[in-house]
């Protein structure tokens, strides 16, 4: 329980925002927070807990967004049946780049990743008869709970923050399960596991899959909230850099990491777009230019993340109190 | 029939290009074993390197090679010194993420300086068609391979009969037995680094009459070199100039069957095919460790 008081400190200060403030610009950074966090979380069931390091996430963020918006626009179907769909599909293929890729480790998983989510791109960028193309789709805005249309920011809210809460979940069932005690000794030495009689393989493939299915759900919602899929955006290399950018962040295998991590790179984002969107939009790519080189300063002298840091820092402290 | 030349012609100048990007990659593994994320835009620098020169100053492409080595070759030793020296020795996690992040970083630079634009290099030569027989191509292609063989040869002949190329591959094949032989590692690691950044900024250099510049114009291309290197076999130079031209074909023919606006899709799936049924690479095993194959 110790384990989750960030965590709840962190969400109930999320419910009780809309409380507070009524701020369209707070809660619409505050929704972003919660959702480009969740989408890392969902990342690092992969690449945190399984050691499976993907650059290519935003092949399946971009499979629940399409599905989404498809769903809606072409066959005037409930968004929340495009999730499902999309989470499905995103299982599939999660299976399989996962066992397909399951042999290569490191930087060859990245490459392979990268490769799966260029392929979706140019199929959903030329495959016009379905997917329009590289014009991209609009998602019609259409009021009501079932076709998930809220005229307010607050139900978002307490949507994208069940969501949170429940990837947040998936993680610490991870950090306190058989499946997830097994899935740290894959990461740690998979010859030492193996000879355990750990199923290597299937688990790193289940952890893909997993991994690809909450991603997807997270790329339904936001396309619902923002209105519009564009593929070049959606299955982007920056978009897949991004999801590993706030894990890394915030801590690699850490159940509460991508949110932290989320909230500081997402909040830099909203403050650098509101700061330069008026006078020099051309500018606004600055904000990816400072995620690079954040990335190269946190895993050169932080590789543990800020989660893993302040740990250390409080237990050092105890441990001086005591003394 | 009539197309089998052309296509077998396509193919040699192609790979000719393809194999001097991929040297510079897999010496950069071969002896730092690291995986370079950021090699397609040391390309893109070069492009726009190219593309500046042509629009400012009007000066041809070839004139900007002779700057382009000395220039590339600083930026090696200063990238070198400021994000690769920390990491050579760390973690593949920390390797991949230092080189994505400079990646990101460089791409968007690009992008903030120069807009997203496409921009082209247009030269005389590049407009200049010559016929040998049924098989047509322009003189920049060939020129540009012809320099790219050169600079491969030379570098394939610097590694292997000088004393610096000696060390480096001794540094390659046993970093433990160098160091006690008293090879400093640390100069070795710049060295190979700043070369490959060399090679793959003289590629931008010449592929820029050929395609068009933008700021995220080095993906394609580098994860194409990514399948030659691990087809040619990891740190291996003359399978990485074997794998270029078998990746030439492949594209080649996919184009002439397909059209050229799937042929991304044939590089990625191949790709793909390549890590999953022969991440060894077709004629070694060099390397192969690295991928747990």
């Amino acid at each position: 329980m110790k384990r989750d008081v960030p965590a709840l400190v962190l969400f109930g200060l999320a419910a009780l925002a809309p409380v507070v403030t009524r701020d369209g610009f707070l809660l619409d950074s505050l929704i972003l927070i919660l959702l480009w966090g969740a989408v890392s979380g969902a990342w690092n069931v992969a690449g945190g807990y399984a050691g499976q390091v993907s650059l290519g996430h935003s092949a399946f963020f971009g499979l629940g967004a399409y599905s989404a918006a498809l769903l809606a626009t072409r066959w005037n179907q409930s968004p929340w049946l495009g999730l499902l769909v999309g989470a499905l599909l995103a299982t599939v293929a999660g299976l399989v780049i996962g066992y397909l890729a399951n042999r290569l480790k490191g930087p060859y998983f990245g490459l392979a990743t990268i490769a799966f989510s260029q392929v979706l791109l140019i199929l959903a960028s030329r495959w016009r008869a379905v997917t329009s193309g590289s014009e991209g789709i609009p998602v019609p805005f259409r009021p009501g709970f079932a076709t998930l249309g809220f005229q307010s920011k607050i139900p978002w809210v307490y949507l994208v923050l069940t969501l949170a809460i429940g990837i947040y979940l998936v993680a610490r069932y991870l950090e306190t399960s058989r499946p997830g005690y097994q899935l740290a000794g894959v990461r740690e030495d998979e010859d030492a596991a193996e000879a355990l009689g750990i199923p290597c393989r299937r688990l790193k493939v289940a952890a893909v899959a997993a991994s690809a299915a909450l991603t997807s759900v997270c790329g339904g919602l936001w396309a619902q909230y923002v209105g519009f899929v564009d593929p070049f955006y959606v299955f982007s290399v920056d978009l897949s850099v991004r999801f590993a950018l706030n894990s890394i962040i915030g801590g690699l295998g850490t159940a509460i990491g991508p949110f932290v991590g989320s909230l500081l790179i997402t909040s830099l984002e909203t403050y650098l777009r509101a700061t330069f969107s008026d006078f020099k939009a051309g500018l606004i790519g600055i904000y990816l230019i400072i995620y690079g080189c954040l990335l190269i300063v946190v895993v050169r002298f932080v590789p543990q993340g800020l989660v893993g840091w302040i740990g250390e820092r409080l237990r050092a402290m105890g441990r001086y109190a005591r003394a | 029939m009539g197309a089998v030349p052309q296509l077998i012609v396509s193919t040699v100048l192609l790979g000719g290009i393809y194999a001097l990007i991929a040297v510079g990659l897999t010496l950069i593994f071969g002896i730092m074993r690291v995986v370079n994320f950021a090699h397609g835009e040391f390309l893109m620098l070069g492009m726009y390197l190219a593309f500046w020169s042509f629009t400012l100053w009007g000066l041809d492409p070839y004139v900007i090679l002779l700057v382009a080595v000395p220039l590339f070759f600083a930026i090696g030793l200063l990238t070198y010194a400021l994000v690769m020296r920390g990491v050579v020795k760390a973690s593949h996690n920390v390797q991949i993420f230092t080189t994505v992040g400079l990646s990101t970083a460089l791409q968007n630079a690009a992008l903030v300086a120069w807009t997203g634009d496409f921009r082209f290099v247009r030269p005389w030569h590049s407009g200049v068609v010559i016929r040998i027989g049924e098989a047509a191509f322009n003189l920049s292609q060939v020129v540009a391979f012809l320099v790219a063989v050169l600079f491969t040869a030379a570098l394939v002949a610097f590694m292997k009969w000088t004393r610096a190329g000696r060390i480096m591959r001794a540094t390659a094949q046993d970093v433990e037995a160098a160091t006690l032989m008293g090879i400093d590692t640390d100069r070795v690691y710049r060295l190979a680094w700043s070369i490959g950044l060399v090679c793959v900024g003289i590629a931008g250099v010449l592929m820029s009459p050929l395609y068009s510049v933008y700021p995220t114009a080095g993906l394609q291309f580098v994860l194409l070199a990514y399948v030659v290197v691990v087809l040619g076999g990891l740190g291996d130079m003359i399978g990485a100039l074997l794998g270029s031209l078998i990746v030439a074909g492949v594209e080649v023919l996919g184009s002439y069957y397909l059209g050229s606006a799937w042929k991304e899709v044939i590089y990625f799936v191949l790709f793909i095919a390549v890590l999953v049924f022969r991440p060894a690479g077709l004629f070694g095993q060099r390397g192969s460790e690295t991928l747990g194959a």
